[in-house]
């Protein structure tokens, strides 16, 4: 009876060592990065915004520089770029729950639910989609306290080797935008009937192509003004 | 005759301290937005895309000299009328006020050239104007603050365009926006045909003006079946050049009823005029 008991006591640990360790096989794949350029083609589909397909160069570097140059006008997601990679590469502040495990795709993933253990964390709740084989995410979906949620799709390429991919699909919450009239004087509108978009999610699609992983780049480089 | 007529005009017009105190007022009041938006620009662009940067970063260079354009050329178009309203509102009663009308009359050419040498140069000194202020709104703002894509801040919405699509719409822009202020240069000689003071036909464009836009922005549906045809509602077509894509119905629709409201107030004024009994 006593063995039995400890069994069932200890059964869920054991799936949370499960769970961490599948994370870390993640986690150790993403640390072989140190640093990395990539160029990058936005094309943002968000209600009440209308923008062109734009190009910019993204430099990141460990553990959380992130920086974007571009000669126009970018839309990216406010979180979701490298804020996970950052976040997961502290263990000590977050618990790594398995769940159930489904096909994405076609590829068989793990669910895997992160719980910041603090109280001031940015994010409260991070769902991973991994798959085991290749040790990449497939999906993401983050809540954050002042973000909403953004749920991340991510498709691999040659640079599957360093858990980058090859594409990002961010599908974001935007909230009801209005611009203080003041300031968008429309006084050529000619009736009272609205065009308003009714839509409140938005997606964000990014290719990624030219990486340039550990060569090396400077702090300096995150400082400058692009 | 009339070429000759027109020139004297022209003349006029430049011989009137008013005249360049438009022109003045144009400049400083440019300047002074240009100043802000060099001191302050970044927090007046942050409370506009306020609601959006919460979910999203907006990357690049959007404080650039085009959008300080488009910011002074939608701020100032609303005043601008005033500053031609200014000039051209007395260009037939102000010769009345002063005596000169009789003579003018008595000069080997008919009354219709007169109104017409009076309507050119009025439309010469406007296009001098909307010249000087896409001047100092496009070239003087992109040699301070530089060029980029242009965030369009609608009250539905954004629109980004790239940078290399954007000067020829600052061009179509400004010859809608020209088109507009002549209808106002129209509408004050036509006033003034009327009038036999200087003041009168100035005021009674800017009432005139400013009726018209109150009635183009108040959201009442009574007024959807006038909005239309109020030249008010078509001074700011320039804008729609500033959409993705261009709405050219709208802004083709918009161009032939300022023409109608020009062609209409000339001829309005021509007729008045020749029968004008001048006894001053």
């Amino acid at each position: 009876m006593k063995t039995l008991l400890s069994i069932l006591l200890l059964l869920p640990l054991v799936g949370l060592a499960q769970s961490s360790a599948k994370l870390n096989k993640v986690i150790t794949k993403l640390n072989t990065v140190k640093d990395y350029s990539v160029d990058v083609e936005v094309k943002a589909d968000i209600p009440m915004i209308k923008i062109l397909p734009s190009k910019a160069k993204v430099y990141f570097k460990q553990k959380d520089k992130f920086k974007v140059v571009s000669k126009g006008i970018v839309i990216l997601p406010k979180q979701g770029f490298s804020e996970i990679n950052t976040f997961l590469s502290d263990k000590s502040k977050y618990m790594a729950i398995e769940g159930d495990t489904s096909k994405i795709a076609g590829v068989v993933v793990q669910l895997i639910t992160v719980i910041p253990s603090g109280e001031d964390n940015e994010i409260i709740l991070a769902k991973l989609w991994v798959d085991d084989s290749r040790s990449l995410i497939i999906k993401t979906q983050i809540t954050t306290k002042s973000n909403g949620t953004v749920t991340t799709n991510y498709t691999y390429g040659d640079m599957a080797k360093f858990a980058l991919p090859s594409k990002m699909v961010f599908e974001i919450d935007v909230k009801k935008f209005k611009l203080p009239k003041s300031v968008a004087a429309d006084i050529n509108q000619r009736s009272t009937e609205k065009k308003d978009d009714k839509r409140t999610k938005g997606s964000i699609t990014v290719n990624l192509s030219n990486y340039k992983v550990n060569t090396g780049l400077s702090d300096e480089l995150f400082k400058k003004k692009s | 005759m009339l070429r000759k007529n027109t020139y004297n005009e022209f003349v006029k017009i430049l011989s009137k301290p008013r005249s360049f105190l438009g022109i003045g007022a144009l400049t400083l009041l440019i300047l002074l937005i240009i100043f802000a938006m060099k001191a302050d620009g970044k927090s007046i662009i942050s409370f506009v895309t306020a609601s959006f940067e919460q979910t999203l970063s907006f990357n690049g260079h959007i404080l650039n000299g085009y959008l300080i354009a488009f910011i002074i050329l939608q701020m100032l178009i609303v005043h601008v009328p005033l500053l031609v309203a200014l000039v051209t509102g007395d260009l037939i009663s102000g010769e009345a006020a002063m005596g000169t009308i009789r003579m003018l009359a008595t000069k080997p050419i008919s009354r219709t050239k007169i109104v017409l040498s009076k309507f050119i140069a009025g439309a010469i000194y406007t296009l001098i104007l909307i010249l000087w202020m896409g001047f100092l709104a496009v070239i003087v703002s992109q040699w301070i603050f530089g060029t980029g894509d242009l965030i369009v801040l609608n009250s539905d919405g954004l629109t980004i365009l790239q940078e290399q699509d954007i000067l020829w719409r600052f061009g179509a822009g400004f010859m809608v926006a020209y088109l507009a202020l002549l209808t106002v240069s129209s509408l004050s000689i036509c006033l003034s045909a009327f009038a036999e003071n200087s003041i009168g036909p100035i005021v009674a464009t800017m009432a005139i003006i400013i009726l018209f836009t109150i009635i183009g922005t108040l959201d009442v549906s009574i007024f959807d079946t006038i909005k239309p045809y109020l030249f008010t509602t078509h001074m700011a077509s320039w804008r729609s050049f500033f959409e993705n894509p261009v709405d050219m119905g709208t802004i083709m629709e918009s161009v032939l009823i300022l023409v109608v409201h020009n062609i209409l107030l000339v001829a309005l004024a021509i007729w008045k005029f020749n029968r004008k009994d001048i006894t001053s």
